[in-house]
């Protein structure tokens, strides 16, 4: 019964307690670079962006127009801070590497290999993203103002549809540059797409029939002039 | 081709014509059904005033399809006598040509520059080639004050009517009297003389580009003209009745256009403007008298609709650079009846410098920026529309001088906010 004992849990966990002793080293000094990750993370970002502001890098960034492709994005942070947080938070994903490969697992070393193969195709993916949501803002202010201009009622709804059509644009390329169900996107895509204009089409072309008439007689006579529309 | 002298038959036309006393210039675009009587107008001026002068008339065109070009180069005045005029006329003068750069009426200055420039002449003039009301008289108006008073920039003066010229009334002359210290009247008439050496000036200048190559020229050639300390006059030229405006034009993209330019030229000229006090009176020529004007429509209730949609869906864009007095104003504003409707000029300036404020900062894009004062420019209209809806002419004008007078008084305000940044 004893020995029964000792060999279903007195050894295995024996065993456990061994390989977590030998393991213990490994997984300490990984938190311990992660806390370091951290700190230095934090000072890099501190420090780089005082220097970039010491170097009047958001003065060059206004003079060359960086920061007028970021404010048309609904981005209002300066260079020097956008770049500091940016060399931070790499600075600990580094951190994170490291420590994940001090662990000395090998499941996880076939991970990272697999990860840094990866890798590549997650900044593409990133750069898209950032890319979309700047559009989406920008074209979706547009949006609106020209509706509100053009004295749409609907002229918010306006706004947020462009923003999330871009969105999706954008998520659906991000997606599939990931190859994450590549087919199954494109397809969800397309048919919304496409139904979302059918339903337009047919909306427009039944429902709203005698409205569209009216509209495009205003434009093409000129019969909407009647209010101040000169200098 | 960065110049239009460089054009085959443009520089053998200048090369045969070698100089020229005075120039004046038609931009035009279409313009078929009304530029053969501003042709004719312009042509009885010279034989008229400046017999004695060798004259050039320059149209630069746009590329019209009608046959506006063919208009001008046909046109002439068949019977001089009608215009009491007995003695030798000599042909006049002319160079059709059409001019490239941006589509747009300062891309078309530019070109009357540049032939002015080669021509060396001493006095220019430009005028509208969709006008009716143009007499011979206005080129003696336009040109004189140059030729013989020693200006170098004569803006037009008219009487409009009490609706017309809204962009004028609430923001460009407002502005520029307060800013660079002149009053005057009509800085974006679209009807001025200038000296040879101030077209040559102009030249200098790389704007060709930017807004000022379309419908911010007016504004830009004013503003140049006052800010680099040029002398200048205003000259009385009766009623302006023109060809309805194409009723597909964009009013946000023309407030776009004309107050961007605007804005830039602050932008340019801190340094000027910044010193200037007080605003005070430049000389006026010509004989006032008062004309009958053609009605101009309003619909109020539209107006309104349109300012209050604006509130509704812009505030959050607003919020962003518009102080919080101005927004809690706007909010009650939108519940307001068209009884009760009304934007006094002291928000109304706030509103407007807190937008050069925001351009200067470069809060949002230009484009959205300028784009999204159109309601509250359309409800500042209606507004004013309910305010003087019994006034008679002199009336009007008072109420604009109050609101120049406000512009003036919070002129600190703007230079204070301004140094900020």
């Amino acid at each position: 019964m004893k020995n029964l004992f000792a060999r279903l849990l007195s050894e295995p966990l024996e065993g456990f307690l061994e390989r977590f002793i030998q393991f213990l080293p490994n997984l300490i000094s990984a938190i311990f670079l992660l806390i370091i990750g951290l700190i230095v993370g934090w000072i890099t970002k501190k420090t780089l962006y005082r220097l970039l502001r010491l170097l009047k890098a958001d003065e060059f960034s206004e003079r060359y127009g960086i920061n007028n492709i970021l404010i048309k994005g609904g981005i209002k942070d300066g260079v020097s801070l956008i770049v500091g947080r940016f060399a931070g938070w790499l600075v600990f994903f580094i951190f994170i590497i490291i420590s994940l490969s001090s662990l000395n697992v090998p499941a996880i070393e076939r991970l990272l290999e697999r990860f840094f193969l990866y890798l590549p195709n997650l900044f593409v993916a990133i750069i898209i993203l950032l890319i979309g949501y700047l559009m989406s803002n920008f074209f979706s202010r547009a949006a609106l103002i020209a509706s509100v201009n053009a004295g749409i009622r609907a002229s918010g709804l306006i706004g947020r549809l462009v923003k999330v059509t871009i969105f999706l644009i954008s998520s659906t390329m991000a997606l599939e540059q990931l190859g994450i169900g590549r087919d199954t996107i494109v397809i969800a895509f397309a048919i919304l797409l496409g139904g979302f204009v059918f339903a337009l089409s047919i909306a427009f072309g039944l429902g709203a029939r005698d409205l569209a008439k009216e509209y495009l007689e205003k434009k093409i006579k000129g019969e909407d002039n009647d209010y101040i529309k000169h200098i | 081709m960065n110049s239009i002298i460089e054009r085959k038959e443009v520089s053998e036309k200048i090369k045969d014509i070698k100089d020229a006393d005075i120039l004046v210039g038609i931009p035009s675009y279409n313009n078929a059904r009304t530029i053969g009587h501003v042709v004719r107008a312009v042509q009885a001026g010279f034989a008229k005033y400046f017999p004695d002068k060798k004259c050039v008339l320059v149209n630069s065109d746009g590329g019209s399809t009608d046959g506006t070009m063919d208009i001008v180069q046909n046109a002439s005045i068949e019977d001089f006598q009608s215009i009491l005029l007995h003695h030798r006329v000599r042909p006049a003068l002319k160079i059709t040509t059409p001019y490239h750069g941006i589509p747009g009426k300062g891309s078309a200055f530019r070109t009357i520059f540049q032939i002015a420039d080669a021509l060396n002449v001493r006095s220019c003039a430009v005028v509208d080639s969709d006008l009716r009301s143009i007499t011979p008289e206005w080129i003696e108006l336009l040109i004189k004050p140059v030729m013989e008073g020693g200006f170098d920039y004569v803006a037009p003066l008219y009487h409009r009517h009490k609706y017309d010229g809204t962009i004028t009334n609430s923001i460009v002359y407002p502005i520029t009297r307060a800013l660079y210290g002149k009053r005057i009247r009509q800085p974006i008439g679209g009807d001025f003389g200038f000296s040879g050496e101030l077209a040559r000036f102009y030249l200098t200048k790389d704007v060709w580009q930017t807004d000022v190559a379309r419908y911010g020229i007016d504004i830009w050639m004013t503003t140049t003209a006052i800010a680099n300390n040029f002398k200048v006059c205003q000259t009385f030229l009766g009623a302006k009745i023109h060809d309805p405006k194409d009723p597909a034009a964009d009013l946000s993209e023309m407030l776009f256009q004309v107050v961007g330019a605007t804005f830039d030229l602050i932008e340019t000229y801190p340094a000027v403007w910044k010193e200037i006090k007080n605003s005070e009176t430049v000389t006026t020529y010509g004989f006032r008298y008062a004309v009958g004007l053609e009605p101009v429509s309003v619909n109020v209730d539209k107006m309104i609709d349109r300012f209050k949609l604006g509130v509704k869906e812009l505030k959050g864009i607003w919020a962003e650079f518009l102080p919080p007095h101005i927004l809690d104003f706007l909010k009650e504003s939108e519940e307001a009846q068209k009884g009760h409707f009304c934007i006094p000029n002291d928000i109304w300036v706030d509103i407007i410098y807190a937008f050069v404020i925001a351009s200067h900062r470069k809060i949002l894009n230009k484009e959205h920026l300028l784009k999204s004062m159109t309601p509250l420019y359309i409800g500042r209209t209606a507004s004013f529309v309910l305010e003087t809806w019994n006034s008679d002419a002199e009336e009007v004008e008072r109420k604009i001088e109050d609101l120049c007078i406000a512009f003036e008084n919070k002129k600190d305000f703007l230079i204070e906010k301004w140094q900020e940044v």
